[in-house]
């Protein structure tokens, strides 16, 4: 994995939501810390082009977010804070075959895949299931195997264990650990970045620290003051 | 259409279906009941706009189409465009959309409560009472092969009601905009 | 929550093709309102009524479904009686039911999902004229679907709100709230569609939005 930003920043409106700054990422467990509104889910999603730079340019392998946005979106699948709204379709293998089937796959190829998306994260017996029957930890496992199905080299997570009760919380946690491909994830929950790589913190749209997960949260916990 | 207004419209024809399940109304002046869903014309264009709205009713022929008891009393399937009162289906998709020309053009935030309610009641009773009407009746005259006056005097005692929708819808849409304003504005 | 109208059969029907029963009814239809001979619709009803209540479904949930449509014609006939003549009524009413049994069977004999299938092919036209893209309906009515549950959660939890604080409850006076709490979420969940690239060449418009 390699993503590049160079000289970015992001300004809407009425304020700056990231100041310029330069990074390359390369790890491939990385978190992201901060106070609510310091700018994390911006910098978050300036990686797979759902926000674009106001300056400067992002890369992700190469792929530029604003000139080749599509091959972005293919190469980084992004897990919303709410899977409810993630998941699109009434039922759970149906959102799943929905989405490979718009990136081109027919439909029995597109249900094998989906069947594997599912196996993959143990969630087979959700297939059948209609979304707005499941619990939170089947939700957030669902949006996962349907964003992972597509078939990522990044997934991207912003809060993923957010509102789950602990046996679900480690269900997720689990498969986070467990995955293949890159994960970035934005997280109020320490623990679950503890063993990353390395571990931003961020503050009033600023990147204020950059390192082990120990020394970040260390320094996340003066500024926040606890 | 941007992805927000593709899903603004889906979920606008949700509302519609759930509001399809609602108990139907008496009122005092009305003779014939008044049904939560059938406001839905004037709610559309008030509240999403002209596109937005008459896209969200042809959404809701797809689905009776496809054969979804989408509409109110469980009614669907080809079955209802065929029959007296097809016209008035079609006519919601015309009618949403007049009625949303009409919001939009009238009405914007920061104007005077009064002037918002009057914008409204004229977008509801013009493009959700007289449109409507003006699709359906004619429809109902040829399928039903009655004389096109008569057709016409059928529908009158629907009228007392419509005007009490129109009211509603008024007032529910006025409620929306203050709170969470979703109506373009047109130049 | 919508249990959809298709009933699960191997009639003739069943096995012909959506576009071709769409077809027919607009064929019949048209021919049945060029004349006005009382025979034809007569026999014409007889044929579409037998197709109809031959369906394997019950008496009771045939007539149910057209229970509306039926009331309605029934009371259009008396109004013709009364304002034309017994004969043009009888015109009038045998023809309506022909074409309505006709349709409710085609509607009885199809699965939503061939259904869909045929409308966004008739719908291909129009995408090449730019004002519609067939793909798009198919995942308008997923999320219709999708989110109809949620929002019925939505006015219940209304009614809920309104009884814990013993305040009445007026069905009519939820509808405002009901659609900003319905509404709210479209911004986000037309990113996580636009963050899937599900939608061909669309790809995710910046930040905010509002």
């Amino acid at each position: 994995m390699d993503i590049r930003f160079s000289d970015c920043s992001v300004k809407f409106k009425t304020h700056v939501a990231l100041h310029p700054f330069s990074l390359v990422l390369s790890e491939r467990r990385i978190g992201i810390i901060g106070l609510n509104g310091s700018g994390k889910t911006t910098f978050a999603k300036l990686i797979d082009g759902l926000v674009k730079p106001t300056s400067g340019t992002v890369t992700v392998n190469g792929l530029d977010t604003v000139k080749d946005a599509r091959a972005v979106l293919s190469a980084a699948g992004f897990i919303f804070q709410n899977p409810a709204q993630q998941l699109i379709m009434p039922q759970v293998m149906e959102d799943i075959v929905f989405g490979l089937k718009a990136h081109g796959l027919a439909q029995v190829e597109a249900e094998a895949r989906a069947k594997a998306a599912l196996a993959r994260f143990g969630i087979e017996a959700l297939g059948p299931r209609r979304v707005h029957e499941l619990s939170g930890g089947e939700l957030q496992l669902a949006a996962i195997a349907s964003v992972a199905a597509t078939g990522p080299d990044i997934l991207i997570f912003d809060e993923p264990v957010n509102q789950l009760d602990l046996k679900n919380r480690k269900r997720v946690v689990d498969a986070i650990h467990a995955l293949p491909e890159s994960a970035i994830v934005i997280s109020h929950d320490l623990p679950l970045i503890e063993d990353f790589d390395r571990v931003l913190v961020f503050h009033e749209g600023r990147i204020v620290f950059d390192g082990l997960p120990a020394a970040s949260i260390a320094h996340y916990r003066e500024i926040a003051g606890c | 259409m941007k992805t927000s207004n593709l899903v603004v419209v889906a979920l606008f024809a949700a509302v519609i279906v759930v509001l399809g399940f609602l108990p139907p109304i008496t009122l005092g002046i009305s003779p014939v009941p008044i049904t939560a869903q059938s406001m839905g014309v004037m709610l559309a264009g008030c509240i999403i706009g002209a596109r937005r709205g008459a896209a969200a009713y042809l959404l809701i022929l797809v689905m009776v189409v496809a054969g979804l008891p989408v509409l109110s009393g469980g009614r669907g399937g080809i079955s209802v465009l065929m029959g007296p009162t097809g016209g008035y289906v079609v006519g919601w998709i015309i009618g949403a959309y007049v009625t949303g020309l009409i919001a939009q053009s009238t009405v914007r935030e920061g104007q005077p409560e009064l002037r918002q309610y009057i914008g409204f009641f004229l977008a509801s009773i013009i493009g959700g009472i007289a449109v409507v009407y003006a699709i359906g009746i004619p429809w109902l005259s040829v399928a039903a092969g009655m004389p096109f006056s008569k057709a016409v005097i059928v529908n009158l005692p629907f009228i007392p009601g419509d005007l009490i929708k129109a009211v509603i819808a008024t007032l529910a849409a006025r409620a929306v905009l203050a709170g969470y304003p979703m109506l373009p504005s047109r130049a | 929550m919508l249990t959809s109208l298709y009933v699960e059969g191997d009639t003739f029907l069943h096995r012909q093709r959506p576009g071709a029963k769409l077809a027919l009814i607009l064929v019949v239809g048209l021919a049945l309102y060029f004349t006005g001979r009382m025979a034809v619709q007569a026999v014409a009803m007889v044929i579409a009524g037998a197709i109809y209540f031959s369906l394997p479904m019950t008496v009771r949930e045939a007539v149910y479904r057209l229970k509306p449509v039926l009331l309605a014609i029934a009371v259009l006939g008396l109004i013709n009686i009364w304002l034309l003549s017994p004969q043009e009524a009888a015109v009038s009413t045998l023809r309506l039911l022909a074409v309505v049994f006709l349709a409710a069977a085609v509607t009885a004999t199809t699965r939503i999902g061939d259904f869909m299938e045929t409308i966004t092919w008739i719908l291909q036209p129009f995408e090449r004229l730019g004002i519609i893209r067939a793909a798009d309906v198919g995942l308008a009515l997923g999320l219709v679907l999708r989110f109809l549950p949620d929002i019925f959660a939505h006015y219940e939890g209304l009614k809920e709100a309104h009884a814990a604080r013993g305040i009445a409850f007026r069905p009519l006076r939820a509808i405002g709230p009901l659609m900003i709490l319905a509404l709210k979420d479209a911004d986000a969940i037309a990113d996580a569609i636009d963050a899937r690239g599900i939608r061909g060449d669309v790809s995710p418009s910046n930040g905010e939005r509002r």
